[in-house]
């Protein structure tokens, strides 16, 4: 059974949640497949590959490296937790779509080559948006299409690119691309940097994840933009542009998130920042630097699920999501802001927790590779980060005016998913040598120095009496702030007069000449007797009781050919 | 904000400097790093801009009603 691919586990507990009867056995599934994954995966260890192949191509269904291996442990652990957070559901729909969701991350993580790595993309764009549907609000509904539609044309940006690669190599195995290779690897760059949700090509994201559903969402959280920067990693080790966009997405997320007033809208947007940081590692593209790519997303996939579980539990316990509309939970809803609030000093980099041992890693390697700029400009994206997520959000939510808000008691099963993500938050934070032992690259590095703790201390600090002073700025409004969604959203009538208009008129052009010539034949061909001036006019006139010879000449035509047949048989024989 | 949340504040950041000027110095010491309470005025000074920069930014330009969508016919 080792020899299928850990993926293939998952896809057939997807196959078989889709027909077993009891709600408490797919619930299982959800929660134990992803631990066998990764038993498997632990078992089989780095080197392990499976071969196949496929209309001609050799493909390589899994390959264990050093680099994909942290990335499929934190799949797994995370899909086998929010498998936990979502015992309670019994939509039957949404189990199905969330393992084969968990299928598709693993299987671009551990594929060896370009088409397995699209097949798997593609199911992952599949299943993801499902759980947008599974919502079945309209504006979930809306928003999935939009999702599916985007993500269909990042999986053709991908595809375009892989047959160019493969026209240039000959060859389909995943390798180091680089810029000189012109169109190929852009248009691969562009296919992955969609779904890494690189500003412009990002705003599926924050439109589509506060419309999933509350247990859907933290598999979105986790899987498909880290999936991304796993393929980033591979591919594009080193691009110096991807330094710059990188902090102009840890800035991006965070402007957007001032302005945002849904909770999950806000995380949504710090996950477009915290991406922003490990963009920015694989561009600087040393070893300390991809490390802490690696290390970030580790450490993003575990908080940002945390701080999507607490957003969700609210949500689920008061039915509200807007930040205007929340406030005053905290007597009511303890547990949620304890758990929210170790999400929240993780994501901040608070010192002894997971944020601040993998966010520093990727500062540090910007300075000592000598990007002073970069380096300042992230720190100062993670001021922000400290002020939406480790603020903003908590303190509007659960303190600030009470909105006398009825408060539903939530699934039990939330809270030990929370526990057991702020566990793993805490436990890399303090003992981050557990985390460092999986990293793929020889980089040494120590977080807890004298000079990081300064760093980190007055930093937070100060960004939390910044925002005390400006606190009354940052309440909730009820308003949403454009994004690139605009120019998909909005742009139906530029598209239509662009693209729509001119080509219909092209066509309704050629079929009207089309249809001048065929009557012009119709008219002059249908009656070819015309010509010799027998029964003139148009052939449609033609009555063939008076125009057509009688049967009987035929038919004495046909006596007469027999006859001479005969007699020159007989004559002759 | 108690008074004692403050104090405790200002504990933390006194902290921090004793760390910062008698504790061990950093292997690769950067330009800013000789300017005094660096990361204190960086961190205030970055939170107030975030939100001077974002709020404006909305306000003049990408704020629109929440109903902004409403009834179109995209998707």
């Amino acid at each position: 059974m080792f020899e299928l691919a850990p993926a293939f586990w998952l896809l057939s507990a997807a196959a078989l949640a889709a027909i077993l009867p009891f709600k408490a056995v797919r619930a299982a599934l959800c929660v134990l497949m992803p631990l066998v994954g990764l038993w498997q995966l632990w078992s089989m260890g780095i080197g392990a590959s499976s071969h196949a192949s496929l209309a001609g191509f050799e493909l390589t269904l899994y390959s264990v490296t050093k680099v994909n291996f942290v990335f499929a442990v934190i799949f797994l652990l995370i899909s086998s937790i929010a498998g936990v957070y979502a015992w309670h559901v019994s939509d039957r729909g949404q189990q199905v779509a969330a393992l084969s969701y968990a299928s598709g991350a693993l299987g671009v993580t551990l594929a060896g080559d370009f088409l397995t790595l699209l097949l798997f993309w593609e199911l992952m764009a599949v299943a993801s948006a499902w759980l947008v549907f599974a919502r079945r609000e309209e504006s979930s509904i809306r928003a999935g299409v939009r999702y599916l539609l985007v993500h269909v044309a990042g999986g053709s940006l991908l595809f375009g690119g892989i047959i160019l690669f493969y026209g240039q190599t000959g060859t389909l195995s995943l390798q180091a691309l680089s810029p000189e290779m012109g169109a190929s690897a852009w248009l691969i760059l562009a296919g992955v940097a969609l779904n890494v949700a690189l500003p412009p090509l990002h705003a599926w994201l924050p439109d589509a994840y506060p419309r999933a559903t509350i247990t859907g969402a933290i598999f979105m959280s986790a899987l498909t933009t880290k999936s991304a920067v796993y393929v980033l990693l591979v591919l594009f080790p080193g691009w110096d542009l991807l330094i710059y966009m990188g902090l102009f997405m840890a800035l991006y997320g965070v402007v957007y998130a001032v302005l945002a007033n849904d909770i999950r809208q806000i995380l949504a947007y710090h996950i477009i920042s915290q991406v922003g940081y490990m963009v920015a590692g694989v561009g600087i593209g040393t070893a300390l630097s991809m490390n802490g790519t690696a290390a970030h997303a580790f450490s993003h996939i575990l908080y940002k699920a945390l701080l999507f579980m607490g957003a969700g539990a609210v949500i689920q316990a008061t039915g509200v999501s807007k930040l205007s509309d929340l406030g005053g939970l905290a007597p009511k809803m303890k547990g949620v802001v304890w758990l929210f609030m170790i999400g929240a000093f993780s994501i901040s980099g608070f010192p002894l927790f997971n944020g601040f041992i993998s966010k520093s890693m990727i500062v540090s390697a910007a300075g000592e590779a000598h990007y002073y700029g970069i380096m300042l400009g992230l720190l100062l994206a993670s001021v922000g980060t400290f002020l939406h997520t480790g603020l903003k959000i908590p303190v509007f939510t659960f303190w600030g005016k009470d909105q006398k808000l009825e408060v539903k008691p939530i699934p039990g099963n939330m809270y030990v998913a929370m526990g057991l993500v702020a566990f793993g938050c805490t436990f890399f934070g303090v003992y981050p040598q557990a985390l460092y032992a999986m990293l793929p690259f020889d980089a040494e590095y120590h977080p807890y120095t004298a000079y990081h703790l300064v760093e980190a201390t007055q930093i937070l600090t100060f960004t939390f009496i910044g925002f005390w002073v400006l606190r009354a700025k940052l309440a909730g409004e009820p308003y949403l702030a454009l994004d690139t969604d605009w120019f998909y959203r909005r742009g139906a009538p530029v598209a239509q007069a662009v693209i729509v208009k001119p080509v219909n008129a092209f066509f309704g052009a050629g079929a009207k000449v089309r249809d001048g010539i065929a009557a012009y034949l119709a008219s002059s061909f249908g009656n070819p007797r015309a010509w010799f001036g027998v029964n003139k006019g148009p052939s449609d006139r033609f009555d063939p009781d008076l125009e057509r010879a009688p049967l009987g000449a035929g038919l004495a035509f046909i006596l007469l050919v027999f006859i001479a047949l005969f007699a020159s048989i007989a004559i002759l024989g | 904000m108690k008074k004692i949340h403050w104090i405790l504040l200002g504990m933390v950041t006194l902290a921090s400097l004793a760390l910062q000027y008698f504790g061990p110095p950093h292997p690769h010491p950067h330009a800013w790093d000789s300017v005094p309470l660096f990361y204190c005025i960086f961190g205030f000074v970055s939170c107030v801009l975030i939100i001077v920069v974002s709020k404006f930014l909305g306000k003049v330009w990408l704020q629109k009603k929440e109903d902004y969508y409403e009834g179109d016919n995209d998707v």
